[in-house]
């Protein structure tokens, strides 16, 4: 099939044809949509830059493939005797890309780099009031209460060479210019950037040095971002690259029935969920109903959960590939709650019954905001559950918008309900606890992202009792209260697990991690 | 002469201004830069802090001041997004997309002018009927769905041409170009096709209608009457009078062309400044959008101008001053 | 009255025209379609109760889809065919107010600035120019970005489609407007018109009278070329996420939903509404060619 083509081209253009002949075996190349705005690894807390610097710059522990913690440039850890906080033994010999040997003062630099105010990963470090040296290949974190996650929450905390980053003037992360840190890379990881063309292509290049065991057999690493979707899916059809994360879900049958191609498929970690304005006094966006926030009545927001078809939407929207979610991180995470592993079903009669309880017998009008440019097939989704809504009175008025616009209107409270997706950056029950379920509370800085101020005082109460449980088990329990009491009180509406599909040549072979991470580092071409 | 240039310059700085005063106050409207620039665990206070520091509290009046003056010192700031310098970010953009204009510009006008020509006059054949229609239903259908087509069936089905991008450049100073090697070439020609298609279209039926016109007209039938060659006649006399218009809207068409590339360079993944403007719209950038606006407003005004000055050099009897 | 209609030049140039003809067939049908959509549609889009997601991804009948669905549903659920002639409605809508807009607007400013000169001139020239800087797509996210700012939510959603108009007609009139004000560069030096301004004519009616006819031309091959251009820049805006929201169903929404399948084997959901607006569009521009022909007595 392919040396057909080739000869094709050959024959009528000359040898025009370039990306397609990639023969060379070890030369991978890769596409996803959005280019890593930085290469420094403190700058900016966004999923494109970690999961990219991840290749390149490695912390103190790192996620294994199904998404475990185990020693990366420390070899172990223990909680510290007499105080609250970890000691990380450090791994010997290791050196960054420029040869620099790897220490605990490193440690300690990239800590102060991370925490500073000039970082956007600096919230990780909240708990943490100080780090000490203990000697070159010991390193203390002390945390101001018992923090059994802490290890857990520092994966994507990226170590920097003290001496690069002070000789280059990047002591800090760049806020207003850039600095060297900006464009170039030192880490201790299995790869090197070789060259960085913004937007446009980023090379890496294995790094001789490193100090893990090589399982890959890439000799060069060639990033694209491909923004649009349907080019990004020709570019890997013509040949022109052999990896493309993610692909549109209704390409994935197409793609794999093709010779030559696999699709992998997975569950993220991102959770969809509808969010009630539990806050409000009134509707913004209501025509019949002035006066009262129905949403209030969790009658009316039972109803609205059982108004969703979740698997004619898991049928015809996503093809089979979506799992229903019962709370807000889905099975398999840490805290999951195993008991409370039910949702409201689809049950259009009772959330008529529901609503006529509820003083709403004929329904109201509401308005529903959704993004439509931040979750796979968000807006078609919204339209699909504004139609299912409908049909039990509830008259949505749908409005679509980007991201960049969509999160200042949630800020502003100007929603009457609301899409979301999390993905609990930490892997664990406790953050979207903490996100989107703790009262928001901008001093103590918890429930950020609860625009609707869902607002419990037993959650509340729990939320830093979870935070410093030792023991799991009493963990667990906690977390169940939390999560029954957020079904009861029907605090979201969960929808699904957003599914993960990537696809890649046949020749390829990878690992497709749940947090939509790509590392170079365990792919081998055939 | 030199009078009506400086008079056009002046002009063009009273349009350049204006355009930065509507592009800021764009911006306002667009998004909010901070939750673009941050991750999710950054806390309220942080990015309200964040905010400060950019400036974004400020009145308007201030910033646009510090916006204009900031450019007119020639500083053209950093990006929210990648902190690059925006005034690099631009310029390594700028080949790519003045490269990919001219090319489709040039397609239009090699394509164009002489299917317009031919179907002027030959109003009624075959082959004039057939090309009407084609180019027709090109422009008919939106460019990011012909782009798409040609990608799959090009790209994929043939595997004849590059799906993306803008391989095989050669460097000449800071300039990559496409022009100097067939690669360069090869990664150009869909792209330039699928911009190129709608000028192609406006420029045969200018030149149509125009050719039409002036074959009709009463100098044109004493020339005929007295026994001009048909071949100079049509290339000479008739073509001539048609290029007036046929300049004037094409030229005015260049800063749309500038202005359009960016579907296709989005579609075709053409690292041009269009495709900086698209990703800096979702990541609310506003120095890269500011500056890349009046870059293309700059562009605009060096084309109305050379325009203009065609004009006065095509047809004297614009030589009056209210054309000026 | 019905005898002179037929009798008239139009209709016996038109009748020659086969082309026209069947243009004038595609465009009656669709424009018909349109206009009566809410009697002739079997749903309509606009209300979420009438549709089911459980209908969705329907193929065409004859591809074995569900007969109710003559072209198949989209990924709603929704009907194609109503979802088309409520989208050609749009998107028609959206087409002729704009370019009326612009053209009232564009040719009676380009009239004016070039009749009068001077310091209007300057003055309408110099917001052309800044309007032309600004090209069509910026205009758009500028006109959508004020909106957004000035309007309450509450009404931003249901005018959109006024704001799209508006942004589209401010990005189309200043093609007319330099057309018209170079036409009259040329007319208003030739005798016919000398005279009628020194027989003391009003400027409108000179204008109106003597100078519009004879560039009616060049102004409705723009005219023409810009209806196409204003339903397609509805679709191009739409694909740029500045256009109108997805529950609107403009043929450009339609396409740009549409979009997304293109390859995963629901090809209805995109080509339907290409052909359909293709169809349009070529249609509605080769009736422009014939009027063109039509109302320029020299071409006779």
């Amino acid at each position: 099939m392919k040396t057909s083509r080739i000869t094709k081209a050959t024959l009528l253009v000359g040898t025009i044809l370039v990306g397609a002949s990639a023969a060379n075996a070890e030369t991978f190349r890769w596409a996803s949509t959005t280019d890593p705005q930085t290469m420094d690894p403190h700058a900016v807390n966004s999923a494109p830059v970690l999961s990219f610097l991840n290749n390149v710059y490695e912390g103190l522990v790192r996620r294994d493939r199904g998404m475990s913690i185990e020693g990366s440039l420390a070899e172990s850890w223990e909680p510290l005797e007499g105080e609250n906080g970890w000691r990380f033994n450090l791994r010997e010999g290791v050196t960054f890309a420029d040869g620099a040997a790897f220490t605990a003062e490193d440690v300690l630099f990239s800590y102060q780099r991370a925490s500073n105010e000039a970082a956007d990963v600096r919230s990780w470090f909240s708990p943490v009031t100080d780090v000490r040296v203990v000697d070159d290949y010991t390193v203390d974190f002390i945390t101001s209460a018992p923090n059994p996650l802490f290890p857990d929450s520092i994966a994507n905390f990226m170590i920097l060479d003290k001496d690069w980053a002070e000789t280059n003037d990047a002591a800090l992360p760049a806020t207003d210019a850039e600095n060297f840190a900006t464009m170039n890379a030192n880490g201790t990881g299995p790869f090197m950037l070789s060259s960085r063309d913004p937007g446009v292509q980023t090379v890496l290049v294995p790094n001789p040095n490193w100090w893990g065991e090589v399982e890959h057999n890439v000799t060069e690493g060639i990033f694209t971002p491909i923004g649009n979707s349907a080019t990004g899916l020709a570019a890997l059809l013509s040949g022109e690259i052999d990896f493309i994360q993610p692909i549109p879900l209704q390409d994935a049958a197409q793609v794999e029935e093709r010779d030559g191609y696999s699709v992998l498929e997975g569950e993220e970690t991102r959770v969809i969920m509808f969010g009630f304005p539990h806050e409000h006094d009134t509707l913004l966006y209501s025509t019949d109903v002035t006066d009262a926030n129905p949403f209030q009545d969790v009658r009316v927001r039972q109803a609205a959960a059982h108004a969703i078809d979740i698997d004619a939407i898991d049928r015809v929207l996503f093809r089979g590939k979506i799992e229903p979610a019962s709370q807000l991180v889905p099975a398999g995470i840490s805290g999951y709650s195993e008991e409370n592993s039910d949702r409201l079903g689809y049950d259009p009669d009772r959330a008529k019954e529901l609503l006529a309880e509820a003083g709403y017998p004929d329904g109201f009008s509401f308005g529903l905001k959704c993004p439509n440019d931040r979750y796979i097939n968000d807006e078609a989704l919204c339209r699909a559950a504004a139609s299912m809504f409908a049909a039990v009175g509830m008259d949505a008025e749908l409005s679509t918008g980007p991201v960049r616009d969509y999160w200042p209107q949630l800020r502003e409270d100007d929603f009457d309900m609301y899409l979301l997706g999390w993905s609990p950056g930490t892997f664990d029950m406790e953050h979207p606890i903490r996100f989107l379920k703790h009262t928001q509370d901008d001093e103590k800085r918890l429930g950020s992202w609860n625009f609707g101020n869902f607002s419990n005082a037993r959650v509340d109460e729990l939320l830093p009792l979870i935070q410093q449980e030792v023991d799991l088990e009493a963990r667990q329990a906690m977390i169940d209260e939390v999560v029954a009491i957020s079904q009861e009180e029907m605090a979201y509406i969960p929808l699904y697990t957003q599914p993960l599909i990537w696809a890649a040549k046949d020749n390829v072979d990878m690992v497709q991690r749940a947090d939509n991470f790509f590392l170079l580092r365990w792919v081998t071409v055939e | 002469m030199a009078y009506f240039i400086l008079k056009r310059l002046f002009q063009s700085i009273f349009v350049m201004l204006a355009v930065a005063f509507l592009a800021f106050s764009l911006f306002r409207f667009v998004g909010d830069p901070v939750s673009q620039m941050t991750g999710v665990e950054t806390s309220v206070q942080d990015q309200e802090q964040l905010r400060e520091e950019l400036g974004l509290n400020d009145p308007f009046v201030v910033q646009f001041y510090r916006f204009t003056t900031d450019i007119l010192k020639g500083d053209f700031g950093y990006s929210y997004r990648t902190r690059q310098p925006v005034n690099e970010m631009i310029a390594s953009r700028i080949p790519a997309t003045i490269e990919l204009g001219i090319t489709a510009l040039m397609i239009s006008l090699i394509v164009g002018i002489p299917a317009g020509v031919y179907t002027a006059l030959r109003t009624r054949g075959f082959a004039t009927q057939t090309i009407l229609l084609t180019t027709l239903v090109g422009v008919s259908i939106p460019t990011f769905v012909i782009g798409i087509v040609l990608i799959f069936l090009f790209g994929v089905t043939l595997g004849w041409m590059p799906t993306f991008g803008r391989g095989g450049t050669v460097d000449l100073g800071g300039w990559t170009t496409s022009f100097l090697t067939l690669e360069g070439w090869s990664y150009l020609i869909l792209p330039a096709i699928t911009l190129g298609v709608y000028q192609l279209t406006l420029t045969m039926r200018l030149v149509r209608a125009e050719m039409m016109e002036v074959m009709r007209s009463d100098y044109i039938r004493f020339a005929t009457a007295r026994g001009i060659p048909q071949r100079k006649l049509h290339y000479r006399h008739a073509l001539g009078n048609t290029m007036i218009p046929v300049i004037t809207i094409i030229g005015l068409q260049f800063g749309g062309v500038i202005a359009f590339s960016i579907v296709t360079e989005s579609v075709f993944q053409w690292p041009g400044m269009g495709l900086l403007f698209l990703e800096s719209v979702r990541f609310v950038d506003i120095p890269v959008m500011g500056v890349y606006l009046v870059v293309i407003a700059f562009f605009f005004v060096l084309v109305n101008l050379v325009v203009d000055i065609l004009y006065l050099m095509i047809d004297p009897r614009l030589r009056v001053k209210e054309a000026i | 009255m019905m005898s002179r209609f037929f009798q008239s030049d139009g209709v016996y140039y038109f009748l020659r025209t086969p082309s026209a003809i069947v243009a004038a067939i595609i465009v009656v049908i669709i424009v018909g379609g349109a206009i009566f959509a809410p009697w002739i549609a079997q749903s309509n889009p606009y209300d979420l109760a009438s549709f089911s997601l459980m209908d969705g991804l329907l193929p065409p009948v004859w591809q074995g889809g569900d007969p109710r669905f003559l072209l198949g549903t989209d990924n709603q659920g929704r009907d194609m065919v109503s979802s088309i002639l409520y989208g050609a409605r749009l998107s028609l809508f959206i087409g002729f107010m704009s370019m009326a807009i612009a053209t009232v607007l564009g040719v009676g400013l380009g009239l004016a600035a070039g009749y009068y000169g001077g310091r209007f001139d300057a003055i309408v020239m110099r917001i052309a120019d800044v309007q032309l800087a600004l090209p069509a797509i910026l205009t758009a996210l500028l006109i959508d970005g004020i909106s957004r700012g000035l309007l309450p939510p509450s009404v931003q959603q249901d005018l959109r489609v006024v704001v799209l108009i508006i942004a589209i007609a401010l990005s189309l009139w200043v093609n007319f407007a330099r057309t018209a004000r170079a036409s009259v560069f040329v007319e208003r030096n030739k005798d016919y018109v000398q005279a009628a301004m020194i027989m003391g004519q009003r400027p409108s009616r000179v204008m109106l009278r003597h100078i519009l006819p004879n560039i009616m031309g060049p102004l409705l091959v723009i005219m023409t070329v810009d209806l196409a251009s204003a339903i397609l820049l509805e679709a191009t805006l739409s694909f740029l996420g500045i256009g109108l929201p997805a529950d609107s169903p403009s043929l450009g929404t339609l396409i740009r939903i549409g979009m997304q399948f293109q390859l995963s084997g629901e090809w209805w959901i995109l080509w339907v509404p290409t052909i359909v607006l293709a169809a349009l569009v070529v249609s509605i521009n080769i009736l422009g060619d014939f009027l063109r022909d039509i109302f320029n007595p020299r071409l006779r």
